[in-house]
């Protein structure tokens, strides 16, 4: 049934334009939600179960005869399926009137099923190579999707962002072919066995640096970040939220610290230099985002700079740090979702999305400011929202580990997000109401019942952060720390 | 030895060669020549399929695919490109040669060879029965292309 989170999606996007041909926007809509409630229940009623017998890694069988497809679903492949299946959930219902203006609805949700597939691949996969090949698939389908507005910027911004993908996906291959070379293995445990009986310290650091500038570029982690603040922005608002939750998430930071906590070992020497990524990430893109006058470009700005958190916190390499870093990750898929989903309601009720222009909208779009305000204050980590907690656990252990600088650091980056969170509220929503806007009203019916959804997450998430923590999050964390697990499991498909 | 190193020599200046022509028709034969080159280096290193898809894809039906492009379409001089391009890459290529004759000076001695073990068994079963989820995936990139060109080359709606 694990197969399911990869071959449901895809088999659905097949067979999605033919739908369209006969029901241009009903049924398309029907079926995308229901992939992801379903994806949902196989994440509570199959996937829970799968790991608390710690059955990890899954052979799977097509009529008795074994097929040459293992999975591995530990606690950190089904928190981040988790979190992709619900963000993406959440997307789906915005998407119902949201790109009814965009036309051929039903392509742009095969594509966004595409990737969604890939992405619950690469959660899925047991060798180098095939992170490679459904990081590629994820990448592919989002290509499409950043230009699916086919205007100029929107093209261009698609074109930046394959060029530069294409970048690391080169650094990515040539990485694993040096792996392949030295250990004659791909598969996770091959190469972890086979680096460590290995003398070849520079030839692993050349691989190892050669993993951080594909990742790196994925996750857009400063320096390599010069992609995300055109491809973001300029994709239609679902998309940005897709890909500021959750693609730099899973196709960065996820197989990042994949292949560095359990494959090659998370050496003091690397996690100095994640560590370092981290915070530069965090401090340029903070101060970045103060400049910014599009509300689309602050928020992916913001995004770069949070990721620097997450790395930060995983980094560390220490269990709280770890829990740290992975709690932030999920309560920034489901706040910047928000942001991103909400300026897509801003857009699409007054046509721009220049902050300077913008004013007073909290009188004609109550709910649209109310989910903001929420979702702002809960990647500032302003208490009791669940940002706050995964900021907390994170300048803990950096406390606990001495790091003290660092620690500071989190703090004072911390009240600078604050600040530029504040100033869209300011701008957009705060005031005197622009008189171009008097005739603005409040978002459409599902695209605010995904928004409310996403913002009572948050709070939920805060409220009850321990409960999100001990049932999700530390499974996660426990995985990592433990390493791979290899109990093989002969589960039927 | 010699064939080898003059094959690879050839690769490289091809690829360059295909990087800096501002001609595309050129540049295209260019990039042909060098997977031509790249497909006779596997051939000669015992990977005939490799080498055979090499050729047959990328030196055949992708330069095919880029020269009716080419003819397809306009020329026109509305496109400027920023002389940059122009001293940028090579200054690019001659520094990472430079770090690559450093790097490859170290590591060479230090890598451990792998003991040439023949192949496990035909190509056939290497990608069906070995590679299965690699399938998967290549599905997955298939789609994605089929769809993005599904989707970009759309007709507008007319109520749009």
């Amino acid at each position: 049934m694990v197969f399911l989170f990869i071959a449901l999606p895809l088999v659905v996007a097949g067979i999605l334009p033919l739908v369209g041909k006969i029901s241009k926007k009903v049924l398309p809509d029907l079926l995308v939600n229901s992939v992801f409630v379903i994806l949902l229940a196989l994440v509570f009623f199959e996937g829970r179960g799968l790991v608390a017998q710690d059955a990890a890694i899954k052979q799977l069988f097509w009529f008795g005869e074994p097929l040459n497809i293992r999975l591995m679903l530990d606690g950190f492949s089904l928190f981040m399926l988790f979190a992709v299946s619900l963000v993406g959930f959440a997307i789906s219902l915005f998407s119902i009137d949201y790109m009814d203006h965009y036309g051929s609805k039903a392509n742009f949700y095969a594509l966004f099923l595409v990737m969604i597939a890939g992405m619950n691949g690469l959660l899925l996969v047991t060798d180098l190579f095939q992170i490679y090949i459904f990081l590629e698939v994820a990448a592919v389908a989002s290509y499409a999707l950043v230009a699916f507005g086919l205007g100029q910027d929107e093209l261009e911004a698609s074109f930046k962002y394959l060029m530069l993908s294409a970048v690391a996906s080169a650094f990515l291959l040539a990485g694993i072919v040096i792996i392949f070379g030295v250990t004659g293995g791909l598969d996770f445990e091959t190469v972890s066995q086979g680096l460590r009986a290995l003398d070849a310290r520079y030839l692993v650091g050349l691989c190892a640096a050669f993993f951080i500038l594909g990742f790196g570029l994925k996750a857009a982690l400063v320096p390599f970040h010069a992609w995300l603040p055109d491809a973001h922005p300029s994709a239609p608002a679902p998309i940005s939220a897709a890909l500021s939750g959750l693609l730099i998430k899973v196709s960065g930071v996820y197989a990042l610290t994949r292949v560095f906590l359990n494959v090659f070992g998370l050496t003091p020497a690397l996690s100095t230099v994640l560590m370092y990524l981290g915070v530069i990430s965090m401090v340029v893109a903070a101060l970045l985002a103060l400049g910014q006058t599009d509300i689309k470009r602050m928020l992916a700005y913001s995004s770069i700079s949070q990721v620097g958190y997450i790395v930060l916190g995983i980094g560390l390499g220490t269990p709280l740090g770890i829990l740290g870093g992975l709690f932030h990750l999920f309560n920034h898929a489901l706040a910047k979702s928000l942001l991103f989903l909400n300026s897509g309601s801003i857009q699409m009720s007054t046509g721009t999305r220049n902050l300077d222009e913008m004013g007073g909208l909290g009188k004609r779009m109550p709910v649209t400011a109310g989910t903001t305000l929420i979702g702002s204050l809960a990647i500032a980590g302003v208490p009791p929202l669940n940002g706050f907690w995964s900021k907390l656990i994170i300048i803990v252990a950096l406390v606990q580990a001495k790091q003290w600088a660092f620690a500071l650091i989190a703090v004072l980056v911390s009240v600078l997000t604050l600040w530029y969170y504040l100033v869209i509220q300011r701008k957009a929503f705060f005031g005197q109401l622009n008189e171009r806007w008097s005739a603005v009203r409040e978002a459409p019916f599902w695209m605010t019942v995904s928004t409310v959804l996403l913002a009572l997450l948050c709070i939920a998430t805060g409220i009850f952060f321990a409960g999100t923590v001990n049932s999700w999050i530390r499974p996660a964390a426990d995985a990592l720390v433990k390493g791979v697990q290899t109990t093989l499991g002969s589960l039927g498909f | 030895m010699i064939v080898e190193i003059a094959l690879l020599c050839g690769l490289v200046l091809f690829s360059v060669a295909a990087i800096i022509f501002r001609d595309l028709l050129k540049a295209a034969i260019c990039l042909a020549v060098a997977s031509l080159l790249l497909g006779i280096i596997f051939f000669r290193m015992k990977a005939p399929y490799i080498g055979a898809f090499e050729i047959s894809v990328v030196a055949g039906l992708i330069t095919v695919l880029f020269i009716t492009t080419i003819a397809l379409t306009k020329t026109g001089g509305d496109v400027r490109e920023s002389k940059a391009a122009s001293w940028i890459f090579p200054l690019v290529f001659v520094v990472f040669l430079v770090l690559d004759f450093f790097v490859m000076r170290g590591l060479i001695g230090k890598i451990p060879a792998l003991e040439a073990t023949p192949e496990q068994g035909t190509f056939g079963e290497v990608l069906w029965k070995i590679r299965t989820f690699d399938l998967v995936g290549q599905i997955g990139v298939i789609f994605a292309g089929v769809l993005a060109v599904l989707a970009l080359f759309r007709k507008r709606d007319k109520d749009e």
